[in-house]
């Protein structure tokens, strides 16, 4: 079974290529790193700081440090970056908010000093800026009472989720203000029915289908993954300003998704895909007993309850705990790494996964924390913000790119 | 103090290769060649072309350790309350350290460590100390193509199932570490090694 002329684990042409890692090497255990979803940059926690890389030349573009008094778990930036001010200003702020292991989030902004519209991306992709100094950390959003361990936000821009050993997830709502600062946050809601610690949130990307729900739900869709060993899918109820958690998955881990499926990965190796049915009449669950509902305090009103299956697990490949998964809204490979160092692509063909490419070792001998889809701007492509790679994070604090063929 | 009065080895009973090893030829000396060497895979970690190709089995065959070397590496970490050492109260034990070493097929192999410790009372509140101090002594000193993982014995502790869950999270561990009055305590604990 483990013969390199197995076909099944060695596949005949590799679609993995390693790139040249971006410099420098951090040197330390590296959580994870986020591609900006518009601009060519990408933000890599490490310590108590976060190291700003430019996808064009993959180097160090600038540094967050003296945020925060312990580590940087999670990073985000805010999809929104140009705004106009009363003085018709372009404004053009990259906003970037942590997730720290000292309870808090804070809120970053980088301003552009030129005021021109087109200035920061000349400025980015030629990536020899000044360094640290035009970050500024703008406030701090305080609320749970330890680690957080991830935070993200939706796809507008306006809603932050942060997630914490604490058991809560809190959901901000950026309210505009000024630009100048990191803006004014009000607090939308506190989610408490995790059994123990919340490790993961994803919000679902902005994709046809999300809102399916009409007039029940508004468009927006939480994921959150526990140490209890469920995921949670929370939803707003539309109009109301009531969130909701309205499908419990047991059996879950790290998430992230392409609505209505979500994929996790969980410390038991295992990569599971998940998928909303569609709805249909609902049989009386109000008694307890064997139903998972019957635990449940009843904040799941019946019609808002959606019914969430596992319907896939993906190829076992990892031997240790999976940390992260990647699922392309591209191409739709799902790219997995974890604790034995290995990453694994995976393509959906017919009815099932099958295992598309696996690298050992990935990061030498160290563990891999993280993997993302992100485009690429280098100059190695000839499809500049087109096309996708991958971007491995690991203990060994290298942060390196992939090269993704697949026939 | 949860346990007032412990049962306690001998030193001379602890299974140990120490005193059969030639004298060391310095101070610390003993795992030098682990903590100090130029390990093989840095020679092309940075050169991507020969990423997972280049086979280097001496540094596996040089740094398998075996379940004794484990022993010796963690049975003198101290007791956060009582005056000895984990060796001495048995809650490290000899049969119940597990090491897989690199399977040879893979470029340079991951070896793992499974300790399973035994409090010494089945309430213990510091088991989750205990365990973390052992994580901690095993992953400054062993190569980082080891993976260590600390358990509580089956059926030692009333939280046992718990408490190695913990001891597993990597996030916990590493929040853990960064909490001043653990990480001090761990220091403590781990005076007595003198590797």
């Amino acid at each position: 079974m483990t013969t390199p002329s197995d076909p099944e684990k060695q596949p005949p042409s590799s679609a993995l290529t390693p790139l040249p890692p971006f410099r420098p090497d951090l040197y330390q255990r590296a959580w994870l790193s986020i591609p900006h979803p518009t601009l060519p940059l990408l933000a890599t926690a490490h310590a108590t700081s976060v190291t700003i890389f430019s996808l064009a030349n993959l180097t160090q573009h600038s540094t967050l440090t003296g945020g925060h008094a312990r580590s940087v778990r999670s990073v985000a930036w805010q999809p929104t970056t140009t705004t106009i001010d009363n003085n018709n200003n372009n404004n053009n702020t990259l906003r970037l908010v942590t997730g720290s292991f000292d309870a808090t989030a804070g809120v970053w902004s980088y301003r552009d000093k030129t005021h021109s519209p087109s200035a920061l991306e000349q400025d980015v992709t030629g990536g020899d800026s000044d360094d640290s100094d035009e970050w500024e950390f703008n406030l701090v959003l305080e609320g749970h009472d330890n680690e957080i361990k991830s935070c993200a936000f939706n796809p507008a821009g306006n809603l932050l989720a942060t997630c914490s050993r604490d058991k809560s997830i809190w959901i901000w709502e950026d309210v505009g203000g000024d630009g100048d600062d990191g803006g004014d946050w009000e607090t939308v809601v506190v989610l408490q029915e995790h059994d123990a610690d919340v490790k993961a949130i994803a919000w679902c990307p902005d994709v046809r289908g999300r809102n399916e729900v009409k007039g029940v739900f508004s468009v927006e869709v939480l994921a959150s993954a526990s140490y209890d060993d469920t995921v949670r899918i929370w939803r707003e109820e539309d109009g109301e300003g009531e969130w909701a958690c309205v499908a419990v998955l047991e059996g879950g881990g790290g998430t992230g998704g392409r609505f209505p499926r979500l994929v996790t990965a969980s410390a038991d190796g295992g990569v599971r895909i998940w998928e909303r049915e569609e709805a249909e009449e609902e049989e009386d669950v109000g008694a307890a007993g064997s139903n998972p509902w019957g635990a449940i305090p009843g904040t799941v009103r019946r019609e808002m309850r959606e019914e969430w299956t596992c319907k896939a697990v993906l190829p076992r490949v990892h031997t240790r705990d999976v940390y992260s998964v990647a699922w392309s809204g591209k191409s739709g490979i799902v790219a997995t790494t974890g604790s034995d160092g290995v990453m694994a692509l995976y393509r959906e063909e017919g009815n099932g996964w099958k295992l598309v490419d696996k690298v050992e070792e990935a990061h030498g001998p160290y563990e891999v924390n993280h993997v993302t889809w992100c485009k690429r701007w280098d100059a190695g492509t000839e499809m500049k913000g087109e096309e996708e790679m991958l971007v491995t994070t690991g203990d060994d604090g290298v942060v390196r790119p992939w090269q993704v063929r697949i026939a | 103090m949860d346990n007032a009065n412990p049962t306690i080895l001998n030193v001379s009973q602890l299974p140990s290769r120490a005193q059969k090893r030639a004298p060391r030829a310095g101070p610390d000396s003993k795992y030098d060649a682990i903590v100090l060497s130029h390990p093989a895979w840095a020679d092309d970690l940075s050169d991507s072309d020969e990423f997972g190709g280049d086979e280097s089995e001496d540094y596996v065959s040089e740094n398998s350790l075996d379940e004794q070397e484990i022993y010796d590496l963690i049975s003198t970490v101290m007791d956060p309350e009582h005056p000895h050492t984990l060796g001495e109260l048995n809650v490290v034990r000899l049969p119940d350290i597990h090491v897989t070493p690199p399977r040879p097929g893979s470029p340079r192999g991951l070896a793992t460590v499974l300790v399973e410790l035994t409090p010494t009372i089945n309430h213990c509140s510091l088991a989750t100390i205990i365990g973390l101090a052992v994580r901690v002594r095993l992953e400054r000193v062993l190569p980082p193509n080891y993976r260590v993982d600390v358990r509580i014995k089956d059926g030692s502790h009333a939280q046992d199932g718990e408490v190695s869950k913990q001891l597993s999270d990597k996030e916990r561990v590493a929040a853990a570490l960064e909490n001043n009055t653990l990480a001090g305590m761990i220091d403590n604990m781990l005076k007595t090694c003198t590797v």
